[in-house]
Order: structure tokens, then sequence, then C-alpha cells
């Protein structure tokens, strides 16, 4: 019981504290394999899951790939940059 | 050039023409010299390198600002190192009489598909690609030139990616 409340308690001040958002945005240069390929390896997506998420950046222009606190989606960013694909960080809200 | 083929146990491997080789060796140089330049001079007004580094707070330029401040110097640092080790795992072919066989680890094949989207990126940007699909706006030799050098570019990370997916 107390380790069921112990992770409601995280689960919901993680929640709370974390309005923050990682995008991936279309650009003309980067290839649907490479982007799904990225999504497979470093968010470790099932190949399914990095299907849909590369096709929401190609046909939508962009895509949420992750959410949490701002400090995880700047490391997410960083690494996204690193692979060379558009991302930026904003509030869950905005 | 022989598109990449998987060689099981994580690695891969193509067949390079000697000028190809030394066109991935070239550009590869070309994209280092460009990051260099910019941490010398901390310029980021060339779009090239706001293409690689780019603002991470859309709309928020002392954000973006703050947050090159803590990850420039480490994304191009990494820039470069897999543009080294690309240059470095290809060089041999580019001196040799014929084609060569390029064989990459896991490792050499991630700081490749790395290498492989910056120079594009950057190409892109001197061609003046910004929609998908969109082709050269230069119809001038160089332009059409440069053109083909990054469809296939397209081509060999393509195959690349392809092969470690097998």
């Amino acid at each position: 019981m107390t380790l069921t409340a112990e992770t409601t308690e995280t689960s919901t001040s993680t929640v709370l504290s974390s309005p923050w958002v990682t995008v991936v945005w279309n650009d003309p240069v980067n290839l649907m394999s490479y982007v799904a390929w990225v999504f497979r390896r470093y968010f470790g997506f099932s190949r399914a899951e990095a299907e849909v998420r590369m096709l929401q950046v190609h046909n939508d222009g962009r895509a949420v790939v992750a959410t949490g606190s701002r400090e995880e989606m700047e490391r997410h960013v960083e690494a996204m940059h690193d692979f060379g694909l558009w991302a930026t960080l904003t509030t869950a809200d905005a | 050039m022989r598109a990449f083929e998987s060689d099981g146990g994580g690695v891969v491997s193509a067949l390079f023409e000697p000028v190809e080789a030394l066109l991935l060796t070239q550009l590869a140089s070309q994209v280092t010299e460009l990051i260099d330049e910019s941490r010398t001079h901390g310029a980021t007004a060339d779009l090239a390198i706001l293409r690689l580094l780019p603002d991470a707070y859309p709309g928020d330029a002392d954000a973006s600002a703050e947050f090159r401040r803590f990850t420039a110097a480490e994304l191009s640092e990494r820039k470069v190192r897999n543009a080294a080790t690309m240059i470095a795992d290809v060089a041999p072919a580019a001196c040799a009489a014929g084609p060569v066989e390029v064989r990459l680890d896991a490792a050499s094949a991630g700081a490749w598909l790395r290498s492989l989207t910056d120079v594009r990126l950057v190409l892109a940007t001197r061609l003046g690609i910004t929609e998908d699909g969109a082709a050269a706006e230069g119809e001038d030799e160089e332009s059409l030139m440069l053109g083909d050098v990054y469809d296939w570019l397209g081509f060999v990370q393509d195959s690349l990616v392809n092969a470690l997916d097998d």
C-alpha cells in the first residue's frame, strides 16, 4: 500500500512540475528512414511507433516525441540536434 | 558505389569509387572548417550553422541563446568528431586505384549517419532547399553539380540506414 501511495504521489508531482514537451519539426533534408531510425534508436520506440511519429512529422509538420521536465526535454533536444534533427522544446500548454 | 549491406554482427559495408571517397572526405572537411570557424568567431549568423545548431526555444531568443551557450561547444565537438570518423574510414578508399570496400562497425555507422546529415544540411542551405521535394533554385553548373552530390549523399545515407535495419 505504501508503495502504491508513493508511486501515485511521485507521478502526480511529476505531472504537475513537468509541463514541457520535445517537438521534432519537419525539414526538407532529413530522410524519412533516418528520422524513424533516430526515434527507435534514441527514444526506444517500437518500429510501428517510430513510423507513426515520423509520418506525423512529415504530414503535420511536427510531432511531440517526449514529455517531462524542462531539463529532460533540453537533453532530448540536444540529442536531436546531435542527430541533425530540427527539435525544440516548449511548455505543453503552449 | 555499391550500396551499404549488412555483413551481420552489426557490421555494414559498401563499395566506394576513389572519386566518391575523395568527395566524402572533402565535404566532411568543409563542414568541419565551417564549424571551427563558428567556434572561433562565435558567430551564429551563418544559415548553415543555424541549421546545425538550431534555436531550441521557438520565439524566445534569450532562452535559445542560453541553450546554445550550454550546448554548442559539446555539439560542435561531437559533429567535428563524427566528421573525423567518416574521413578516417573512407580516406584509404580515396587514394586507391579502384573501388574499395569500406566496413563500418556500429559506432562508425552512427558517426557516419550524423555526419552525412550535417553535410546534407549544409549543402541544402547553400542550395536554398527549403521545402520537401524542392529542387535547387540555381540553374548554373555548380548548383546542378551540388544538387547531384546532395542527392547522392541521400542515397548513401538511406542505404546505410537500411543496412543497419537488416
